[in-house]
This record gives C-alpha cells, sequence and structure tokens, in this order.
C-alpha cells in the first residue's frame, strides 16, 4: 500500500509571492493554480461582482495573447482548465500531463498580468449578464443568494458573487482596472501545485516565470459579520414550484478546531445513509433534504435545506426540527460516527490519486488555514472525532431552537416570514 | 503512459467480465451492468426502471434496507447507480482489502432483494415529487422534452416516466422487472484499480452463479427519429434550445472523425461555438455540442441557453457554424483537438473510476475493453479531409430541435 503521507514544499519568491508545493510522484500528471484572495466580500457594495467580472476578463487578454490564443494556448495542452470566484477567493487552475506543467504556469501567469482589455468589456458584460439571467432560473442558486442576503444583512458576505444586473450594467472598465492593480500582486496571492514534479525545478520555474512580478501592500483586512439573528424571511418567486426551505445555526469557522465536529455531525444529520434520509425522505415527506456547513475565514452556518412541494412547508421543517431535536437530546452512536470515519477514508483515498483533487483541497486549506495538509492529516483529523465531541460540539454551537428560516417559492411561507422582494 | 493488461472473460455463471489492475494505485473500482433499461419498461409503465433501481437498495431477504447501506458504510464503500436507456449500473469504489465483500453484498442486493412494500410505495411517491422538481430545472427539462422526438417512444423515454404511468405501478410490476431482467447472463461486470484479476474473477463467477435465467441476449433496439421545430411555453429568465441530428454507433468507422468535428464544435473555450457564440457575439454564458449514443445508434447535440430576445440569433448562429466546419476547418483545429482529448486520457488516467467507467463503456458498446491507445490512434489518423467528408455524408437536416422558455423561434432557416 502506497503511504498516504505527502511531502510538501513552501517556498516564497523575493516579491512575496508564496509558492506552495504537493510532491506526489505515483501520478503521470500535474496541476498547478493561483490563488487570489479576493472574492464578493471585499468588494465595495458599488462594485458588487466586480471580482467575477475580473475573473472573466483575465481569460481576455494579456501583454503576450489575446483572448483567443489564450484558449487556444490552454486547448494546445490538452489542459482541463477554469477557473471560480467565491465569498473570499478567485482560483485560476489548469491540470495537465506532467511535461506541458511549464507551458500551464507560463500562460496562467499571463493571465494573472491582464490587460482588461477595453474592447473586450462590453462583450463580457453581456456574457455575465446571461449568467446572472441563468441563475436566476435555478432555485438552489436563488435560494442561496437570499439567505446571504437576509442572514448577513449590512455585511459585505450578503453580496452575491455575481453582483446584480444593476451593478453589472453600470460597472465600468477603469473601476474593474483599478481593483484588479489592487489586488492582483504577490502579497495576495499563491501559487500552488500538485503532482509529480521536482520541487525545485518548480520554483526555479515560478521565478523566472513571476519573480519580476512588482511587491505591493496585501488588500485590507476583512470585518467579521454580525453573528446570526433568529428570524423567518420568505421570497415569493411564483415561476417555482418547489418551495425551498433553509433552516440555519452559527457554527465553527473554516479555520475553528470544531469544524471536523461540524462535519461529522452534519453527515449524520443530512448525508449519505442519514437521519433525514431514512426519517425524512424515506418517509415520503420531500426528495432532496440534507445537511451541511457553509464556512468562511471568520463565519459559518450550519444549513439543514430541502425542496418540496409548497403545500409540504410545514411538514418538512416541522421534521428537519423534529431530528435535530432528537440528535441534540441523544447524541450520535459510535456506529454513526465511524460510518462517516469509513466514508472519509475512502474519499481521502481516491482524492489522493488524481492532482486536480488534491489542489481544490489545497486552495481551500491554504486560503483558509494558511497551510497546506495532506490526506493524513485530514484524515486524523475525522478520526479524533467522538460522539462525546459532538455532543459537547452542540452545547457550544446549539442546532436547536427559533434558528434563522429561509424560504424561496410560490409560496410566502411561513405566514409570519418577513418578506423580501427581488 | 504505462502499458495497459486487460482481462476479458465469459465466466461460467454467464456474466462477462473484464479486468485492468493497476498497480500502485489505492483503491480499487467495479461496476455491474444489468443489460436492461428504460426501454425494457412495459410500454404504459414509463418510471418504472427507476423505481427498481431505487428500491432494489432497500433491503434483502437477510436485510433490512438501513441494514443493507449500513454494511456497505461499514466498509467505507463509495456505492452508486443509474438507470439508462439499455441499463442499469451499480459502481463501488472501496479500498482494495474489501472488494470481495463488497462484490458479496451487491450480489445479494441484486439476487434477493426484498422489494419491502413500505418503500415501493415511497419511492412512487417520491417520483412524484421529482416530476415537480424536474419543473425547476429547465436543463433537464429541455433534454426530457427533446428525447421523445430524438430517439422514439422507445429509447426516448425519461427515467422519471409520468404521473400517470407512475400512478400504474405496484409492487408486483416492480417484482417482475427484476425477475425478467436480472440474471447473470444480463450482466457485465467490470472492476479495476489495486486487484488480483483472478481472484475477483473467481469470487464473482461464484457470486452470480445459477441467477436468474439464461436468456442473456437482448435483440438490438432501434431508434426512431422524427424531425421538426416544438416549443414548450415556461416563464424562466433564459431561453433553451437544443438542436439534434443522427450520428453514428460508438463502433462506426466514423465514430472517431465525429468525436473530432464535435470537438472542434464545442470542446474548450478555443472551440468554433464557444468563440463565436459566445466570446465574439457575447449570445450566452452555456452553449455545447456533445454526442449521444444508445448501444447500436448515435446523436449529435447542439445546445445553448440564452435571454429570449438573443433567441433566434443564438439559433442562427450554431447552425452556421456546423455549416462553417465544411468550408474552413483547419488541421490546426483538427489537431489541438486530438491533443486535447489525448491528453484527457493522460490526466484522467490518473483517476481509477474513471478509468473502471471507462472500461464498463468498452464492454457495453465494443463487446471488449479497448486500450486508450488503440482509441487513440483513431483519433490521431483523423484529417480534414475526414471531417468534411463526414459532414456530407451526415448532414445536419432535418434537424429536430426543441426550446424551452418565454417564446417560440421565429422563422429561422
Amino acid at each position: 500500500m502506497v503511504s498516504m503521507q505527502s511531502r510538501f514544499v513552501d517556498h516564497t519568491l523575493k516579491n512575496g509571492l508564496r509558492l506552495v508545493i504537493e510532491i506526489m510522484p505515483h501520478v503521470q500528471s500535474a496541476a498547478a493554480g493561483f490563488l487570489v484572495r479576493t472574492g464578493a466580500r471585499d468588494e465595495e457594495p458599488r462594485l458588487a461582482g466586480v471580482s467575477h467580472f475580473l475573473e472573466h476578463m483575465c481569460f481576455k487578454g494579456t501583454p503576450k495573447r489575446n483572448w483567443h490564443q489564450i484558449t487556444i494556448d490552454f486547448d494546445n495542452m490538452g489542459s482541463t482548465y477554469n477557473a471560480y470566484t467565491s465569498k473570499e477567493r478567485t482560483f485560476y487552475f489548469g491540470w495537465v500531463r506532467v511535461e506541458d506543467l511549464e507551458k500551464q504556469v507560463e500562460l496562467l501567469a499571463d493571465m494573472m498580468r491582464s490587460t482588461i482589455p477595453p474592447e473586450e468589456f462590453d462583450m463580457e458584460k453581456k456574457v455575465i449578464l446571461e449568467e446572472i439571467a441563468m441563475s436566476a432560473d435555478q432555485i438552489d442558486r436563488c435560494v442561496y443568494d437570499l439567505l446571504h442576503e437576509r442572514l448577513y444583512a449590512g455585511h459585505p458576505l450578503a453580496w452575491p458573487v455575481l453582483g446584480t444586473t444593476e451593478s453589472i450594467a453600470r460597472l465600468t472598465r477603469d473601476e474593474l482596472h483599478g481593483y484588479f492593480l489592487e489586488r492582483y500582486h504577490p502579497a495576495n496571492m499563491v501559487l500552488i501545485f500538485a503532482g509529480n514534479v521536482d520541487p525545485d525545478d518548480t520554483i526555479r520555474m515560478a521565478e523566472r516565470i513571476c519573480g519580476d512580478w512588482e511587491a505591493r501592500a496585501a488588500r485590507p483586512g476583512r470585518a467579521a459579520p454580525p453573528r446570526l439573528t433568529p428570524g423567518a424571511h420568505s421570497r415569493v418567486v411564483s415561476r417555482f414550484k418547489q418551495q425551498a426551505i433553509a433552516l440555519c445555526y452559527p457554527a465553527p469557522s473554516a479555520v475553528d478546531p470544531d469544524r471536523e465536529a461540524a462535519d461529522v455531525l452534519a453527515a449524520i444529520l443530512g448525508g449519505h445513509n442519514s437521519r433525514f434520509f431514512w426519517n425524512i425522505i424515506q418517509e415520503g415527506t420531500a426528495p432532496h433534504v440534507a445537511a451541511g456547513r457553509l464556512d468562511y475565514c471568520d463565519a459559518a452556518m450550519m444549513i439543514a435545506f430541502g425542496f418540496c412541494e409548497p403545500d409540504r412547508a410545514d411538514e418538512l421543517l416541522a421534521a428537519m426540527r423534529s431530528e435535530m431535536k432528537k440528535i441534540a437530546d441523544d447524541g450520535v452512536t459510535d456506529d454513526e460516527v465511524q460510518r462517516v470515519k469509513n466514508r472519509t477514508r475512502t474519499g481521502l483515498t481516491t482524492e489522493a490519486e488524481a492532482p486536480y483533487y488534491r489542489l481544490m483541497q489545497l486552495v481551500q486549506d491554504i486560503d483558509a488555514l494558511h497551510r497546506p495538509r495532506d490526506v493524513a492529516e485530514r484524515l486524523a483529523a475525522i478520526d479524533a472525532v467522538t460522539p462525546a465531541a459532538i455532543k459537547a460540539y452542540m452545547q457550544k454551537w446549539p442546532i436547536t431552537g427559533e434558528g434563522c428560516l429561509t424560504s424561496l417559492g410560490p409560496r410566502h411561507w411561513p405566514e409570519n416570514a418577513v418578506s423580501t422582494g427581488l | 503512459m504505462m502499458t495497459e493488461t486487460y482481462t476479458q472473460l465469459r465466466l461460467d455463471c454467464g456474466a462477462e467480465f473484464a479486468a485492468l489492475p493497476m498497480p500502485g494505485r489505492r483503491t480499487a473500482t467495479y461496476e455491474i451492468r444489468v443489460l436492461a433499461g428504460m426501454a425494457h419498461e412495459p410500454e404504459s409503465l414509463g418510471g418504472l426502471a427507476r423505481i427498481v433501481e431505487e428500491t432494489i437498495t432497500k433491503g434483502t431477504e437477510q436485510r433490512s434496507a438501513q441494514e443493507l447501506t449500513d454494511a456497505f458504510d461499514a466498509l467505507g464503500a463509495n456505492v452508486g447507480s443509474g438507470v439508462g436507456r439499455e441499463s442499469m449500473v451499480f459502481r463501488c469504489s472501496c479500498l482494495p482489502e474489501y472488494v470481495d465483500h463488497a462484490l458479496g453484498l451487491h450480489a445479494e442486493m441484486l439476487r434477493t432483494p426484498s422489494f419491502p412494500q413500505e418503500y415501493c410505495e415511497v419511492a412512487l411517491d417520491l417520483a412524484q415529487q421529482e416530476l415537480t422538481s424536474l419543473e425547476d430545472d429547465p436543463g433537464e427539462l429541455a433534454r426530457r422534452l427533446i428525447s421523445p422526438f430524438a430517439y422514439g417512444a422507445r429509447l426516448g423515454r425519461h427515467e422519471l416516466g409520468t404521473r400517470e404511468s407512475l400512478a400504474r405501478i405496484q409492487r408486483d410490476e416492480i417484482v417482475g422487472y427484476w425477475r425478467d431482467n436480472f440474471a447473470s447472463a444480463r450482466l457485465q461486470i467490470v472492476v479495476g484499480g489495486a486487484i488480483d484479476v483472478h481472484k475477483v474473477a473467481s469470487r464473482v463467477d461464484q457470486l452470480f452463479s445459477a441467477f436468474g435465467g439464461s436468456d442473456g441476449r437482448q435483440a438490438p433496439l432501434t431508434p426512431d427519429f422524427s424531425p421538426g421545430r416544438r416549443h414548450h411555453a415556461k416563464e424562466l429568465e433564459q431561453q433553451h434550445i437544443l438542436i439534434c441530428w443522427p450520428g453514428v454507433p460508438m463502433t462506426h468507422a466514423d465514430h472517431p472523425v465525429e468525436r473530432i468535428m464535435l470537438g472542434v464544435l464545442g470542446e474548450g473555450m478555443s472551440s468554433r461555438l464557444f468563440a463565436e457564440v459566445r466570446e465574439k457575439q457575447g449570445l450566452v454564458y452555456w452553449v455545447g455540442a456533445w454526442d449521444e449514443h444508445p448501444r447500436t445508434s448515435g446523436r449529435v447535440f447542439l445546445g445553448a441557453s440564452t435571454t429570449p430576445a438573443r433567441c433566434d440569433q443564438t439559433y442562427k448562429t450554431l447552425l452556421r457554424e456546423v455549416d462553417r466546419l465544411a468550408e474552413d476547418l483547419t488541421v490546426e483545429e483538427v489537431e489541438r483537438t486530438k491533443i486535447g482529448i489525448i491528453a484527457k486520457t493522460q490526466t484522467h488516467g490518473d483517476i481509477t473510476r474513471a478509468r473502471v467507467g471507462e472500461l464498463g463503456s468498452d464492454l457495453f458498446f465494443y463487446g471488449r475493453p479497448v486500450p486508450v491507445a488503440e482509441k487513440n490512434a483513431r483519433l490521431a489518423a483523423v484529417t480534414v479531409a475526414d471531417v468534411r467528408r463526414y459532414l456530407n455524408d451526415h448532414p445536419r437536416d432535418p434537424l429536430c430541435v426543441q426550446t424551452l422558455g418565454p417564446r417560440a423561434l421565429e422563422d429561422a432557416a
């Protein structure tokens, strides 16, 4: 059996650009990506959506390439590539054969020096407005945006990653370029590698490609959001046929040591082979019911959520509350915890097979914890969770009581909810 | 790339078996394919195959539903299943030391399901609710709408059936479908990763011996195709467009040519549809081109979603890009597409379950494992002239077009 231990190399270039390399000698591919520590929560309200718009524009032109050449160069390597923007970060990545890694990094690095070509700005704005329209037809995206809008009202975490039709329509190229200059520089970025790579060669490559980037100050710090306040919010969207329900409670952040206990609890409550599955879905109450934790660097929520026939919303909410009360009163069993550990072991072993999977995990760990974790460390953290630890967790982070309820669908529900328009 | 050593056997129990040992891997994956799917449902019982796939996991003669699920979880087995037009697949990924045990659980589940009445009723009730969920998933709803016209009534069924067909299904029909279709002679089992091939083959043979009848062969199903333009009105922010025409089967000599043609059209951001429809005209966020394959036939699809006022322009641009392929396709585009597909066989080949999934697909379509090198050699041989000939031999017209959203297409050519 190959060991699950990985070897990391952590190195910082003279200009402040940090490199993190995970060496995976058993694979034939390599993945690399630039983490940029900026996302929707780092935007001013008038620039809502600028981080995501910028992510699109980085594919549109550099000093060396126009948009078509960027895409041709990615595809000429057969790269599996893309980028995403979240509340807290933007990540650009590619997964290639080992022999193409240097070309891949050179291309990604070139995009990080984007010219934000003015002639492409208006066209890309149309694409983003289409993306916003597509998102508006997806009930899960709508309820995700609504619960952030209401639960973090007044705080930047409330703003949608895509921005709004209005904020995108009025955004100018100069505003976007100014934001780019502020955020895309070594102090605010990490270059991450995973794969069958030689660390010394990789460092030399990064030095050659990125070593002349100008060092500037990191982006401003973030203010923590207020703790969630109980209450109910409802938005009527008549074109949807289902009612989406999300019941939220405060939870440990991405850096809090209680996070593993929270995740094991969420899996027992609303994951595969969970209490929600057997006692709500398999009772025929609703086809889609689950639980999970949405975490940020300084806040998080434990969410129980489901999609149901609108006239069964009361029944679904009562069932979710009942299961959460039972687990809070009686705790979880050794068998339930062990099952989560067993599945985690297989999942992490699978993750360790592919540089792409590892890269996606590394970016989360490095962004939140500022250090990489190998699969062995992550497995050990889950292995340390016990039923007693989960009991203690629920005393510290209750999952009962009124909570923050968000509902979206054809009904204004529940009746006492604050109605929120579009 | 490492040399791959495949094993293919017709086991004494009647099942087809193929294996790919991958030294150095830390996991193992297997797939059990039952050669029965939606097309094998009685005509009036649409949705039955999926209900069988769902309820067969709800207990056996020896275990309750939860005991069976717990038994897989005790192994840390990552299990899943899916139902298709002509087959149903049960998958498992786990640590290598648990393969024997997991296979035993799957055999028990497939051979001795108890189909408890209460779980059958719940599965049917949930399927009715899933039909409501489908209304909030415009992409999937558009695919459901076009399928009967793209494939005909039998191969074009949707896994959820209809409210009426679901209402006709009782436990007896569920048990009947299982009894008629589940037999070792209708199984294809593939396994890969950190495995001992002969040990696994022997275990599978033993587990599925004397299972079901001996009639394993089924006549190939031929799809129908009903060209025409159809619209389904629905209040949405975006209009969905699907365009379909007949392609070639997976086993056809021109299949690699079709793959390259579709790659040039829709694979990667440098592809023609992405470049023209999204990057140059800003008409869409999502646009794509892909193929789908019943066992002995093929269909080509184009798809996009856009706001209603831009729907006609998007539709015309999609078709124009297909036509333009025959006029000005370049060697560079063909070579780039080849590199893209071949490189991904190496990067994605690092994932054990991806390789085993491909092996299962090979057995289903080709009747044998097809080495990656063989597939790549066929792709590498495709030329610009081949694509032009393909486009001439397989013209896009007549088309089957489905739109979903606030308004129908105008009289676009």
